[in-house]
């Protein structure tokens, strides 16, 4: 069940940056979609257990620290490349103010 | 040999940040790097045994350098080297080669690497440098290039790390062995992300818009290694799993005649040059084995022909045509030519003649037949009109820097033969020599006189995005069958 909706939030995030029209909302829905991933990460790593991995008396039912580890690397990249891009954009909205990916697309390249 | 390795790999993101606290040595640290890199790459071809390290224990990084990484060093330093010294003389700042230096870095440690995760981390790095040196211009068309660089790449390693998790779910390791026994699922996903980093086949159609309007040091860059990173780890997988080699190999044959396809028909020439990059990425992968040698020399040559079309003086071929370029820019344009359409003397006939004897026999006819395209699509530099200069200003925007890097880079061709040299015998000779004729007499005959417009329909961003989906429906089928 869970993973349904980990999956479902990773296809919404995937359609939004196909069908939205804007920019900003094309990278945000890329947002969408590496949080879906991150928490399939999150979902592995406590396959076995939800409890920290710190050794204790009588506990065996340990979250998988290393998933997790991943994902905290993945997670600094995502957002670092996402300021990046979103800097990106404001250059370009002085020229296109509507932002609008098909005619950026048009007026720059094709 | 281990301490050097991690040095090595070390070394160049050091040197990223010292070029900012010392501007002033931004050239000297870049070409350093580079020069050091393809010391330790001849380390490497020299060792008894590859490299082999293993951090930390079964979840830690694992790193595998051996003669076949060793090629593709050697080519990121070599055109590092070549495209520093032909900014030598440009007034470019700290930031540009610090930019240069931290992108080589992620190269090498792409190349090195053999676990999913080292590999994530160095390919986003590698897109950042790559998306800061697209947009150094800061011109509205760069930063939309760049930023559409950026988001593909980025979208597609999101569909590579859902991969790599199910591979570790699979086998408690992020290792390149572990795939194995990971589901076909895994390995859909996680060669998704490789083939877009690649530029492989039609999930490659966003490399032609981006190599072709970013500058011409950056476009070498890009075409002689960047492009590379994603392609080396497909190579290596084929080479631990046996059962994903017909695939890589039918990819290989896939991307070749699509690329020279399109390259025949196009009327750009940096654009031509691009999608010649894509025709060629699928020779690397169509005999996994003998890949090294292929992509060291196309490097060479894909970067040389990167920044002489920077200086000729139109991109369009029909402007060419009319307009006589100088002979000494058209000597270097037809020696590279030469090389990548497979003549004898220039490494290009090696590197062809090695991976056509290492194809299976159903990729021979589509391999041919995307040789013969090479050979089609070069014509069109070879028999450009040309003209000799009598004053130094007809020679444009040439400087010293231009020639050494690229007299650099022709030499290191000239050398690569040594690699394979039992190449040239008669019959491997008269075959390239048949194709080369015939490439030409097809293209003074029909396509010369054709003017057919592919459509650029597929290169369009959200196009782009929809071919991810179909791609990854198409390999999950294909792994699912094999």
């Amino acid at each position: 069940m869970l993973e349904a909706c980990v999956f479902a939030t990773v296809l919404f995030g995937f359609f939004g940056i196909i069908l939205k029209k804007s920019l900003v909302m094309k990278i945000v829905s890329m947002d969408v979609m590496s949080t879906g991933v991150i928490a399939y990460y999150v979902l592995i790593a406590s396959r076995d257990g939800v409890f920290t991995p710190i050794a204790s008396v009588g506990q065996t039912a340990y979250a998988d620290p290393v998933p997790q580890a991943v994902i905290l690397t993945a997670i600094v990249i995502g957002f670092s490349i996402q300021a990046l891009m979103l800097v990106g954009v404001m250059k370009l909205s002085r020229d296109n103010p509507t932002l609008e990916s098909d005619v950026i697309e048009k007026n720059n390249t094709l | 040999m281990n301490v050097l390795t991690i040095a090595w790999i070390a070394l160049p993101f050091f040197i990223g940040f010292v070029v900012y606290l010392i501007p002033k040595l931004d050239r000297y640290l870049a070409l350093g790097m580079a020069l050091a890199s393809a010391a330790y790459a001849t380390l490497v071809f020299s060792a008894p045994t590859p490299v082999t390290l293993q951090l930390l224990d079964n979840f830690g990084v694992t790193l595998l350098v051996d003669p076949l990484a060793g090629f593709f060093i050697l080519t990121n330093a070599l055109v590092t080297a070549a495209v520093v010294v032909y900014c030598w003389q440009t007034p470019r700042t700290a930031f540009f080669y610090g930019q240069a230096v931290i992108l080589h870095g992620s190269v090498n440690a792409a190349f090195a690497c053999t676990d999913f995760v080292s590999l994530y981390v160095a390919l986003e790095v590698l897109s950042i440098a790559a998306f800061l040196l697209i947009s150094y211009p800061r011109s509205d068309r760069s930063i939309w290039v760049g930023l559409r660089y950026l988001f593909t790449s980025n979208v597609a390693m999101l569909f590579y790390l859902v991969g790599a998790l199910l591979v570790y779910k699979a086998s408690h390791s992020f290792s390149f062995a572990g795939v194995q026994n990971a589901p076909p699922e895994a390995l859909a996903l996680i060669f998704m992300g490789l083939l877009v980093k690649g530029g492989i086949f039609v999930s490659g159609l966003w490399l032609p818009v981006t190599h072709s309007e970013s500058e011409a040091p950056v476009s070498a860059m890009m075409s002689g290694f960047v492009v590379k990173a994603g392609v080396l780890p497909l190579v290596r997988c084929a080479l631990i799993v046996g059962e994903l080699d017909p695939i890589i190999r039918a990819f290989g044959v896939g991307t070749a005649v699509l690329g020279v396809v399109y390259a025949c028909f196009e009327k750009d020439t940096k654009r031509m040059l691009a999608f010649h990059t894509i025709s060629q990425l699928g020779f690397i992968l169509a005999a996994p084995e003998v890949g090294g040698f292929y992509a060291l020399t196309h490097g060479l040559v894909k970067a040389a022909l990167f920044l002489i079309a920077g200086v000729l003086p139109s991109r369009s071929f029909k402007e060419l045509q009319e307009k006589a370029i100088a002979t000494p820019l058209w000597i270097v344009l037809v020696a590279a030519s030469f090389s990548i359409s497979g003549f004898p003397m220039l490494s290009g006939f090696g590197a062809k003649i090695l991976t056509m004897k290492n194809l299976v026999s159903w990729q021979v006819i589509g391999m041919n037949l995307a040789a013969l395209g090479t050979a089609i699509s070069f014509a069109k530099f070879i028999f450009l009109p040309h003209k000799k200069v009598e004053k130094p200003e007809e020679l444009g925007k040439v400087n010293r820097g231009f020639w050494l890097a690229v007299t650099l880079l022709i030499v290191s061709l000239l050398v690569a033969n040594l690699v394979y040299i039992e190449a040239y015998t008669l019959g491997n000779i008269i075959k390239p020599l048949a194709t080369i004729a015939l490439g030409w007499l097809v293209y003074l005959l029909i396509v010369k006189r054709l003017s057919v417009k592919l459509p650029r329909f597929l290169e369009q961003f959200d196009q782009l995005m929809g071919m991810m989906s179909l791609m990854l429906v198409f390999l999950f089928w294909a792994v699912f069958a094999t």
